[in-house]
């Protein structure tokens, strides 16, 4: 969808030629608009769940993929956005789009304190460990936390509507995702390209050298992990207007291996590949949801046969094809 | 992963929340804590066993774990009796820790990180997947080889789960300690573990090496996961349980080292059953996570470890 975020490289024409070449990314959401006009339910049921990993991927990527650290605390500021979205609206009765901004500054809380640690020096798979607890730590919270979470049932999260406008179909709530996802993949663009993006990609590859050279390495460690818990925290909230239902099971570790194969099929630190990433994966385990354990071996094969042989994803192969694919603010 | 009961190792008709004075249960506590607690180090170890040699954390161990136990079920299933079937669950354990270290790992060995990890994630969960796929919908437990009973020592009592458990890690333990410290091999892991390169350097065959304590890893992990099957149902989640339960060993140990595994293991245990009992049931499930966390924050080396943080 709108990968504006792609980068052109500069060669040639110069910028203003690049310049016209990424507008061509503007066509994407007008080019989808009217998708829901040729879709049954179902159909537009699966887009919107492409819809919502997007940000999901995107969120994922920033930390795992710019930032190069092995953080695998996002299905917990996935859980913690949906939940926040469902409690919102069930508890104190919010429409769903007033749910949504708070979802995303849960999500950017919950991406703060899973910072704490790799702001106090914990790294490589001492940080993958300690996010694994996190997570796991949370599905227990929202098991446990019966009178907030509904416990292992979970709960029915109310019909969304945005500015009292109820979302009636799955064509509806199309239109609220793609603006959402639109907006995200813009600013998530804006934030890469900009010096941030660049600090990232000093910190992943090399830290001490990028502290060295006068980067205040911590305060944008804590952004990548805010500004990537909000986005998924986003996602979050869609999720729970799509699903209408948020229960513990849906954050699981199975969950895990699918944002892995988002961000890995897709392409490491790439805006492009998560979005990929998200209609690969996305859209692959509805044709066999019915066979448990599958979608886990899908999964684990998928991954292991890019890692070995397409190490940059989806995203390498469009990056081929045309140089406003390659990736700017992306180093291995 | 489903919540699940932990393997309390708890005889039958003992009631823990019956009359008497709580402090008599104290020594029953650490008696089943430290049975459990073997099991944890037996997991912890092996994963260090494996890390120790490559200095890779594979994040895939639990479900070699869980695939240890399967394939004792499914051994036993077609005839074997209970020994020769573990024997050879192990030998096939080891041989595709070894597989997957030298097809997967070693082409990517030299790149960062971030793949190696998610690579063992990944091959663990196809394994899981596998599992699920065939056992996901069935509830399958491993009968016994001994007699299940339960005995008195003093106001403790001791079952013959404990006891064999505890037996055969002990055993274990042993062999790992005289392999460790007293032979060339130990000498060569140690090497190894200090300078890859000196030690290719000197002519050790790295690579062979690497994939062989992988192996090694993989078959010490199969055995844990017959032994938690005594007392558990198999589950293909069973592997990622144990899993973050030997990463809260490793933590508490401290990351690397061998003894601190073991006593990492056997106090998570004991801690699991005392706050369990005297704070709230509620830690025997989280009290690994909470351990994992508060040793990263507070002294990410543990007990025995190095140092585990960079400071910028």
């Amino acid at each position: 969808m709108t990968d504006i975020a792609k980068k052109e490289s500069l060669p040639a024409g110069g910028r203003s030629r690049s310049r016209i070449g990424r507008s061509v990314f503007w066509l994407i959401p007008i080019l989808l608009l009217p998708v829901p006009l040729f879709l049954d339910q179902y159909r537009q049921y699966v887009v919107n769940l492409i819809l919502v990993y997007v940000p999901v991927g995107i969120g994922f990527n920033i930390v795992v993929g710019n930032l190069g650290l092995l953080a695998f605390s996002n299905v917990a500021f996935f859980g913690i956005g949906a939940y926040t979205s469902g409690v919102l609206a069930l508890k104190l009765g919010l429409p769903w789009w007033a749910t949504v901004l708070p979802a995303g500054i849960m999500g950017a809380l919950a991406g703060s304190a899973a910072s704490v640690p790799a702001l106090r020096g914990v790294r490589l798979f001492y940080l993958a460990i300690m996010t694994l607890a996190f997570g796991e730590l949370l599905r227990w919270v929202y098991i446990r936390w019966v009178p907030v979470t509904g416990g292992s049932f979970g709960m029915a999260v109310p019909k969304p509507s945005v500015f009292g406008l109820p979302l009636l179909t799955e064509g509806h709530k199309f239109y609220a995702f793609l603006f959402l996802v639109v907006l995200m993949v813009i600013l998530t663009n804006r934030l890469l390209r900009s010096r941030f993006g660049r600090a990232f990609m000093a910190i992943k590859s090399n830290e001490q050298a990028a502290a060295a050279m006068g980067i205040p390495t911590d305060r944008y460690i804590l952004l990548a992990f805010a500004w990537g818990g909000f986005v998924v925290g986003i996602g979050g909230s869609m999720y729970a207007a799509l699903v209408g239902h948020v229960t513990p099971i849906a954050f699981d570790l199975t969950e895990l291996i699918l944002e892995f194969a988002i961000i890995m099929v897709g392409g490491l630190g790439s805006l492009v590949g998560s979005v990929l990433g998200a209609i690969v994966i996305t859209s692959a385990p509805e044709f066999f949801r019915n066979w448990l354990g599958f979608q886990e071996l899908l999964f684990g094969v998928l991954i292991v046969v890019v890692i070995l042989f397409l190490p940059r994803g989806l995203a390498s192969l469009l990056a081929r094809l045309h140089p406003i694919f390659v990736d700017r603010y992306y180093r291995d | 992963m489903r919540p699940r009961a932990s393997p309390v190792l708890r005889p039958a008709g003992f009631d823990p929340h019956g009359a008497g004075p709580v402090l008599a249960l104290f020594p029953q506590l650490v008696v089943s804590g430290i049975a459990t607690g073997m099991l944890y180090a037996l997991i912890a170890l092996s994963m260090t066993v494996g890390y120790r040699a490559t200095t890779v954390v594979n994040f895939g161990h639990g479900d070699m774990v869980m695939a240890g136990a399967y394939a004792v079920f499914v051994l036993l299933g077609s005839g074997m009796p209970f020994l020769p079937a573990m024997v050879l669950a192990l030998a096939l354990l080891f041989a595709f820790g070894v597989l997957t270290q030298r097809v997967f790992m070693q082409p990517i060995i030299a790149g960062p990180h971030l793949s190696l990890a998610i690579m063992a994630l990944s091959i663990g969960y196809a394994v899981r997947g596998g599992a699920r796929l065939e056992w996901g919908s069935e509830v399958t437990t491993l009968t016994r080889p001994y007699p299940q009973d339960a005995f008195m020592v003093g106001s403790v009592v001791f079952t013959t789960d404990d006891l064999v458990i505890s037996g055969v890690v002990l055993g274990l333990l042993l062999a790992l300690f005289v392999v460790f410290h007293l032979t060339p091999i130990g000498r060569l892991i140690q090497a190894i573990f200090q300078s890859q390169r000196g030690a290719a350097l000197v002519g050790i065959n790295v690579h062979a090496f690497h994939g062989m304590m992988w192996g090694a890893g993989a078959a010490l992990g199969a055995a844990g996961g017959v032994l938690l099957a005594l007392i558990v149902p198999l589950s293909p989640d069973m592997g990622v349980w144990t899993l973050l339960r030997g990463f809260a060993a490793m933590t508490l140990g401290g990351f690397g080292s061998l003894h601190g595994a073991v006593i990492g293991g056997l106090l998570l245990g004991i801690m699991e059953k005392l706050l369990g009992f005297y704070v709230s049931t509620v830690f025997i499930d989280i009290t690994a996570y909470l351990v994992t966390i508060l040793v990263l924050l507070i002294r990410p080396s543990g007990l025995f470890g190095r140092q585990a943080s960079i400071r910028v």
